[in-house]
């Protein structure tokens, strides 16, 4: 009978219809109110729909129903309820509930257990597992005892009883070892956790030296054996720590079991400090080992390599150069190493970090270096006709030819960029470049990222900025021909997508980002590269289509990995969960999960334009989870990956980072999240009329951007400055004070941000365009919106201001809209020859000479590739002047547009044209374009 | 240099420069995560000193009876580390679990034929192509529809080495699964 009732909602919900499914369950609940499924379904569909204060509240009623859970249809509906809200603790409560009446249900008491220990409620795990193991007796659930005890020490607060709680983990893991004999390491590795917990390394040592059933496994688990040696570094015991490195690396080449061999070799020389022919000795036979090693067949670079990393430590430890006899010199070595391996492509990130550890401050090893990288690039240069592995060589002496030049503070841009025609040559004229050779397009990037450091170095001034500009679409000329040559290279797009957003030329960016097709995880780590661009280039449709997959993501996320924690659990493969709640933690707390949310939000409502659509967005805008407190926000990880662009000086030079360098906008930090988590909070607060809320969030929006310095745009200033002058303007209103010094200053805000319609050639010149006029027009566009939102509440609370606003924000419409023409006028007739004219008549050193030679003369390619760069710049306009409500534009003359302009943004009809005026004066707009 | 270690799930947001290679697919975090519950001694990693990672190899053990076997179900190697071994040191390790760990009779992987480099290098491996198996890979956009090598290598507990005679005729994808 109950499944005939209830067949019509699950129907619904099969089909994923869920206001469906609520419509059936208020239906049912119609003819028979106490129908207890149709409540739980009803709560489950709410939780679906976002509804989670009344989901929350229906589905807690239900629960309290005395007996309603021996109801499966009950049970299931709320347990998936709980689950949607995030609510663990209730879920908890209906398997308690449950086990009321089957204390003896196995399954519920797992649940139970999964449940907490998915949403690390340590507590409730321990004591799930207990009731578990004392009812059930089965080994499984002394483990998850065990595990619960490590977790709680780990993650819970109460240090008094951590103890206590570490020591019966071990004593139970243990006895669970010597007398369960378990036949995988995973137990063990939760047995050696809790050791590692108490720092009690000999007993770690202990458990894995012991001759027990695990014994072979442990022998040949590379992670272990590794362990054992760090053990033994670990208590001191460094003969026997070289000891068992070298039993390691007799059989298996293993990097970090050389560097733990190292240590404990530097180490035990302090311990022989009085000895100073046992010192020799050991370095002997160290230099002997690597050598020996370096000898068998695929072993040369690791052992190679053991030789240079043993200096490096034997120079930090103040023993170079009383050694190098014995083990050779350090700078000597580096060399070795780089004339062993030059031609593969890993070289030069292997030794990288030696370079930079060797010259320290040392002007007479950077002298040495430089003297050797003279010897060798002479005969490596390329002459256009190199191949193969001497080209690889190139590439390698390049890449420390840019270290060296960066680490002697090379401030002259020219000397950067003066030897690159032979690299572009190679790079984009050469067989090997048309074969896709790798090593061609090493070679592309190289120059121009040699180009954009130049840039950099002579034009970062605001006076300079318009040959920035040109100097960087010089270089995005050579990274498009490199990605024409070899599009499978991801460093040339990365590039090439960053200098693209830099210069505002979204559309470009956009379409080389699309190619590199980032999914999944992906969106947590290089969503950050263009998340978010557009919506500062008024490009706010396609950054959107961007969030919604990785909105997605992150959802799923929340659900997928408390799966597989179960799993983890189920089977046994212990030494996983650490890793997961670690996992889970940085991706639940991420950074850039806030940013895309926030970006998320933002765009959805910007896409309303100045439509009442906005207004109840923002009504419907759940913001109690946004609001962000000094706590949450030290909680955020940040999983961005700012390692990808293939930099070529360590991280720590930061003045010749060209990841920071090449940043259109600051990456969004604690300041951006804060910000702009209150400014929806100001905009929930004004169109639900809850002002005394407002006040407080303004003033806290205020002290946010004040505090926030240089780590957000000014930009977005503008927009959180901005909405506090309409909180300010909407406090007023509500009060019947006056709001005329708000209005003007608000319209001044914007108009000042526009393109003023008495624009000439002289008033805007590309060194504004990209780094100021665009931005600023799409943070207008957005404040605009704003005020309109404004303008719907005010009308809608019938408060006086409306009317004032509403005139006022059409005035100013019409002068904006009149710029923007000026703007596109200017655009169309003037920018192209501009960048021509430029690039064909260079007065500086960084985009012209060879460069711009190659660019224009010996490259046809190039020059087409650039034409195509214009066409971006001047797409970039038209695509912002669609993305607020289209309804602002009024029809323009059509003999001052381009004809691809007409194209890209069709105008509206005069009809519609009467209908925008007649509809404009009340902001009620009808929204006349798609 | 490198260190050949078990992938960890915090691997994940730092394996870029070897997935942003478009041969190399990104998977739902379930995949891998799934990996890692199940075979987590079977997915492995190779890291540079540096700490960047520069290949991974997920692994599993299937089947029954004489079917009992090793599967690798990605290998991949960071464009900038190709060419230095790190293929072959990422199977061996599959291969010593499969031997000596699970006992297992052999080791098979699917590979495109189209992809005649990944081809050559496991034959160098010591595998053959046990089998082609019809429509394998779908078409994801980019690379075609295509059949699929079914390739193999015996392992010691194969004694006639019957688990790489090679089957005459090709065979459907369902006809690949195991319980």
């Amino acid at each position: 009978m109950e499944q005939r009732q209830l067949r019509p909602i699950y129907d619904a919900l099969d089909i994923s219809n869920v206001g469906l499914a609520l419509q059936e369950c208020n239906k049912l609940l119609r003819k028979h109110p106490n129908h207890l499924s149709a409540k739980a379904l009803k709560a489950f569909a709410l939780s679906r729909l976002g509804e989670a204060d009344d989901a929350l509240s229906l589905g807690r009623s239900v629960l309290q129903t005395p007996g309603s859970v021996k109801n499966p249809n009950v049970e299931q509906a709320l347990v998936l309820a709980f689950r949607t809200l995030r609510k663990p603790e209730d879920e908890i409560s209906v398997y308690n509930a449950i086990l009321e009446h089957s204390p003896e249900n196995e399954s519920i008491h797992v649940k139970v257990f999964l449940a907490a220990a998915c949403n690390a409620l340590y507590n409730e795990q321990h004591k799930a597992a207990v009731d578990l193991n004392k009812l059930f007796k089965r080994s499984k659930y002394t483990w998850w005892i065990i595990i619960s005890l490590l977790l709680s020490t780990r993650f819970l607060d109460d240090t008094a009883s951590a103890q206590l709680h570490l020591a019966l983990a071990r004593k139970m893991a243990e006895k669970a070892l010597s007398e369960q004999r378990p036949s995988t390491t995973e137990h063990l590795r939760i047995m050696l956790a809790i050791s590692e917990e108490q720092r009690d390394y000999s007993a770690m040592l202990s458990a894995l030296s012991s001759d027990g059933p695990l014994a072979s496994q442990i022998s040949n688990d590379p992670d272990l054996i590794t362990l054992r040696i760090s053990l033994f570094v670990k208590t001191r015991d460094y003969a026997s720590a070289i000891n068992a490195a070298i039993r390691a690396l007799e059989v298996r080449d293993n990097w970090i079991d050389y560097k733990h061999y190292i240590d404990a070799v530097v180490a035990e020389l302090g311990q022989l400090a009085d000895k100073p022919a046992g010192q020799t000795t050991l370095l002997e036979t160290t230099r002997g080992n690597f050598e020996r090693w370096a000898q068998l067949r695929g072993r040369a670079r690791n052992a190679r390599l053991a030789s240079v990393e043993l200096t490096s430590k034997l120079q930090a430890a103040g023993y170079s150069p009383s050694f190098d006899s014995v083990v050779g010199s350090f700078g000597d070595l580096i060399w070795m190493y780089v004339d062993l391996f030059k031609d593969k492509a890993i070289c030069y990130s292997d030794i990288m970090q030696h370079f930079a550890r060797h010259v320290g401050d040392s002007a007479s090893a950077l002298d040495f270096h430089t003297a050797q990288l003279a010897q060798r690039i002479q005969l490596t240069h390329g002459d256009g006709a190199k191949q193969g592995q001497d080209v690889q060589s190139w590439v390698n002496m390049e890449k420390i030819r840019y270290l060296l030049q960066a680490m002697r503070n090379d401030s002259d841009a020219a000397s950067w960029v003066q030897d690159i025609s032979s690299m572009l040559e190679y790079g984009l004229d050469s067989k090997d470049a048309k074969a896709k050779h790798a090593a061609a397009s090493d070679m592309v990037l190289l120059a121009s990222q040699r180009l954009v450091l130049a840039a950099f170095l002579d034009y970062a001034t605001y006076q300079k900025r318009n040959k920035l500009f040109y100097a960087l679409f010089t270089a995005l000329c050579i990274l498009e021909e490199g990605i024409r040559l070899n599009a499978n290279n991801f460093l040339l797009k990365l590039y090439a997508v960053r200098l693209y957003l830099y210069l505002s030329c979204y559309e470009r960016a956009r379409g080389i980002y699309d190619s590199l097709n980032i999914k999944n995880i992906q969106y947590d780590t290089l969503g950050h590269f263009i998340i978010g661009q557009g919506l500062a280039l008024g490009c706010t449709t396609p950054d959107l289509e961007l969030c919604y997959p990785a909105v997605t993501f992150y959802d799923r996320a929340k659900s997928k990995i408390p799966h597989e924690m179960e799993s983890a659990y189920n089977k046994s493969t212990y030494s996983n969960i650490l890793d997961f709640i670690e996992f889970k933690d940085n991706l639940k707390h991420s950074v850039q999960c806030e940013h895309t949310y926030r970006c998320a939000l933002r765009l959805e409502i910007l896409e309303q334009g100045c439509s009442k659509g906005a207004e109840q967005a923002w009504n419907n805008t759940s913001v109690s989870s946004i609001n962000h407190t000094e706590e949450s926000l030290a909680r955020l990880h940040d999983n961005r990956d700012v390692n990808i662009m293939g930099l070529l000086t360590p991280l720590d030079m930061s003045k010749w980072n060209l990841e920071i360098l090449t940043r259109p906008t600051p990456l969004p930090n604690h300041a951006w999240i804060r910000t702009f988590s209150l400014t929806p909070q100001v905009m929930h607060c004004l169109v639900n009329a809850n002002a005394e809320l407002l006040e407080a969030k303004r003033k806290e929006l205020l002290v946010t951007i004040e505090d926030a310095g240089d780590s957000i745009t000014p930009h977005d200033k503008l927009v959180a400055r901005g909405l506090c002058v309409i909180a300010t303007l909407y406090i007023n209103a509500v009060d019947n004070k006056s709001t005329d010094e708000q209005v003007d200053e608000l319209v001044k805000m914007i108009e000042s941000n526009l393109p003023n319609e008495a624009l000439d050639d002289s008033a805007v010149d590309l060194d504004t365009l990209p780094f100021v006029t665009i931005r600023a027009m799409a943070a207008a566009t957005e404040l605009f919106i704003y005020a309109a939102t404004t303008k719907h509440a005010l009308a809608a609370q019938r408060l006086s201001a409306a009317k004032q606003m509403g005139f006022e924000l059409t005035q100013l419409r019409k002068r904006a809209l009149r710029g923007i023409t000026a703007l596109r006028s200017w655009l169309s007739k003037s920018v192209r020859d501009a960048i021509a004219e430029a690039l064909s008549s260079p007065e500086e050193p960084v985009h012209s000479g060879a460069i711009v030679e190659y660019v224009h003369r010996k490259h046809k390619g190039s020059v087409d590739v650039a034409d195509g760069v214009y066409n971006y710049a001047l797409m970039t306009v038209p695509e912002l002047l669609f993305s607020a409500d289209s309804s602002w534009f009024e029809p323009l003359p059509t003999d001052d547009i381009d004809v691809d302009l007409v194209h890209v943004m069709p105008l509206p009809d005069e009809e519609e044209h009467e209908i925008f005026e007649d509809t404009w004066g009340d902001l009620n707009k009808k929204k006349l374009l798609s | 240099m490198s260190t050949i270690r078990r992938f960890r799930a915090m691997d994940m947001f730092q394996f870029n420069n070897i997935n942003l290679d478009k041969y190399t697919e990104t998977y739902g975090l379930d995949f891998y995560l799934s990996y890692l519950s199940s075979w987590p001694d079977l997915f492995n990693v190779a890291e540079s000193s540096s700490g960047s990672l520069m290949g991974y190899m997920m692994g599993k053990v299937e089947g029954k009876g004489e079917l009992w076997h090793g599967h690798v179900t990605a290998l991949t190697v960071a464009p900038e580390c190709r060419r230095l071994g790190l293929g072959r040191g990422l199977m061996q390790f599959l291969e010593d679990a499969s031997e000596n760990i699970y006992n297992c009779y052999f080791v098979d992987l699917f590979v495109r034929p189209s992809n005649k480099v990944a081809v050559k290098m496991y034959e160098d491996f010591g595998y053959i192509v046990y089998r082609q198996v019809l429509g394998y890979y779908m078409t994801d956009g980019v690379m075609p529809t295509e059949n699929a090598y079914d390739m193999r290598k015996a392992l010691s507990r194969d004694i006639y080495k019957k688990s790489v005679v090679p089957l005459k005729h090709p065979v459907n994808p369902e006809d690949t699964f195991f319980d």
